[in-house]
């Protein structure tokens, strides 16, 4: 196989005497979904943080292309391509669509220290602004304040700023959070299309996506991986079965 | 271009017709209030930088206020007596041009800036709120206890200081001047707030956590805009200083760090005017009720209850809607 894009080695992360990560190791290889699932309190918001760099593992080395990437802050990290959405919407509530997604341009090329000249007259920020809105099927509602978008709407130009900083990895927490069945089926076939951008570890409970999205799952219970593998195996995994699927093995 | 645009002209131009007026009228006096809305509207632009684009509540703005006065009262009192400000480590003489101490006024308050927004900018909300004003009474205190430069009773000095071509003693002359860098000044913010940097400011202001996210740092950003805010509020203290022809530690008041914020809230936060038409309605306010009773900053303190309450956009945000309305009914 490849080597990955992404690979976490030994990582532990303790508040006071409660470990949410213990001993975590995984890989995000080149175009694979990932799966990352677990119950409430598995402690995947944790893991997810401490991969961009939101909190610092108390042991445990991250690489991100080859490049041990635990000293960078999440600025830094975002600037290599590790592009994050949230479980809770994320943008900028008074800007456009337009507006959110050329901030991610500007972020991601790293030249936030220009002084003068009209940013939406930038053509540099803005045309790939359009590209990117257009990937992520908002084309039209690029002039729309992002705080009156529908919830899907949303999610999709949290997408839009994803792909703006030319990502090498997804970290997608929980994208179909809050989205209707309608809403949740169009987002897995855009997710699904992601792949070809750049890998994805998808954290997310919706099980119809996870089944019909990840090509490899890991299973987080009490900070620790208890299983890694296809579809199929995590489905036959008796433990899995036992501890998170809810059934009696 | 659209109607943002258009009540920002509105209220520069009033302020000119005004001042322009009162000069035809021989109303000397009326100039000098007008040159003062002028000042300190600039004090507030400065401020609206940091405060309305930048999310930075800083209730210390009096300290770079204080600097830009003290820096020219230091050179212009030293022009007087010929004595050099600094022999070590290097001389340094006054002077009684005015191009020549606004960059120093405003090179002494970026450094000040500089100190303090690094230190201050590692805390948030209520917390940098405080720092702010604790460095900005810290200078107050200093300024009082430093005989060499009048102390508590401050530094007068007798000779307005010069501008090449212009009598700086004729109000309407003055006023133009003031009334000039007030303008570059709403230029600088209308421009920086609406380029690569602007778009980065005003979205660390509104989430932090998504800025990062997408590869930007919030605090250098903050900080740049926290210095040129500075720089801006310490030219208007140094244009007041050669107002007055005085200077003194009330410069550095939390009082006055409060009037400037008071100007920013009252005409609309992060509007490019809104600091310009509350210090204009400001001064107002104090001309005309301050001999009827000595307590009108009460009804000020009304109108601003009312504002913060039931109009967060200020004076100006106040005027769009009613236009708003106006075109749409």
């Amino acid at each position: 196989m490849a080597d990955p894009i992404l690979s976490i080695r030994g990582l532990k992360k303790s508040f006071g005497a409660l470990t949410a990560t213990d001993d975590v190791s995984l890989d995000l290889f080149p175009g694979e979904i990932h799966a990352l699932i677990g119950p409430n309190g598995a402690g995947k918001s944790t893991l997810i943080k401490q991969i961009v760099g939101e909190i610092r593992p108390n042991e445990g080395t991250i690489r991100f292309e080859g490049q041990v990437i635990d000293r960078l802050d999440a600025a830094a990290r975002a600037r290599l391509g590790l592009a994050r959405s949230f479980q809770v919407s994320s943008v900028i509530p008074d800007f456009t669509v337009l507006q959110n997604v050329m901030l991610a341009v500007a972020g991601a090329d790293g030249h936030v220290f220009r002084f003068h000249r009209p940013a939406l007259s930038d053509r540099t920020l803005t045309e790939p602004a359009r590209f990117h809105i257009a990937h992520a099927g908002l084309s039209g509602r690029e002039g729309t304040r992002a705080s009156v978008l529908s919830h899907g709407e949303r999610r999709k130009l949290e997408i839009a700023m994803a792909l703006a900083l030319r990502p090498r990895a997804f970290l997608l927490d929980e994208p179909m959070a809050g989205m209707g069945l309608e809403g949740a089926k169009q987002l897995t076939a855009i997710l699904s299309d992601l792949r070809s951008e750049a890998p994805i570890l998808l954290v997310e409970h919706d099980m119809d996506a996870v089944f019909a999205l990840a090509d490899r799952i890991s299973v987080l219970v009490y900070g620790r991986i208890i299983a890694t593998g296809s579809v199929a195996e995590i489905r036959a995994n008796p433990e899995v079965r036992r501890s998170y699927l809810g059934e009696e093995a | 271009m659209n109607r943002d645009l258009i009540v920002n002209l509105v209220i520069f131009a009033l302020l000119v017709a005004v001042a322009l007026g009162a000069h035809v009228a021989g109303q000397g006096f009326t100039v000098t209030l007008a040159t003062k809305a002028a000042i300190l509207g600039l004090a507030g632009v400065g401020l609206n930088l940091a405060l309305g684009y930048g999310g930075l509540v800083s209730f210390g703005h009096a300290a770079f206020f204080g600097i830009g006065g003290y820096v020219t009262g230091i050179f212009a009192s030293h022009a007087a007596n010929g004595d050099p400000i600094l022999t070590l480590p290097f001389t340094l003489m006054g002077s009684n041009e005015m191009l020549g101490i606004w960059p120093m006024a405003m090179l002494a308050a970026a450094l000040a800036a500089l100190l303090i927004g690094a230190l201050s900018l590692r805390t948030s909300g209520v917390y940098f709120i405080m720092v702010t004003l604790a460095f900005a009474q810290m200078i107050y205190y200093f300024a009082i206890s430093w005989p060499r430069y009048g102390g508590e009773d401050g530094l007068s000095f007798y000779v307005r200081n010069s501008f090449p071509g212009l009598n700086t003693f004729d109000p309407i002359q003055y006023f133009a001047i003031c009334a000039g860098l007030l303008a570059l000044a709403l230029l600088f913010t209308a421009v920086v707030t609406q380029s690569r940097f602007g778009l980065a400011l005003q979205a660390t202001r509104q989430n932090e956590q998504r800025s990062t996210a997408v590869g930007i740092r919030a605090t250098p950003v903050r900080l740049t805009a926290f210095v040129l805010s500075a720089m801006i509020t310490a030219l208007a203290g140094a244009l007041y200083a050669d107002l007055n022809r005085f200077v003194s530690p009330s410069m550095f008041s939390w009082h006055m760090s409060g009037e400037i914020m008071v100007f920013v809230i009252l005409g609309g936060v992060g509007r490019l005017c809104g600091p310009v038409a509350g210090a204009a309605v400001f001064i107002l306010l104090e001309h005309l009720l301050g001999p009827v009773s000595d307590h009108w900053q009460a009804l000020l303190g009304l109108m601003l209850l009312a504002i913060v309450l039931f109009a967060p956009g200020g004076l100006i945000g106040l005027t769009l809607k009613a236009l708003r309305r106006t075109e749409h009914g």
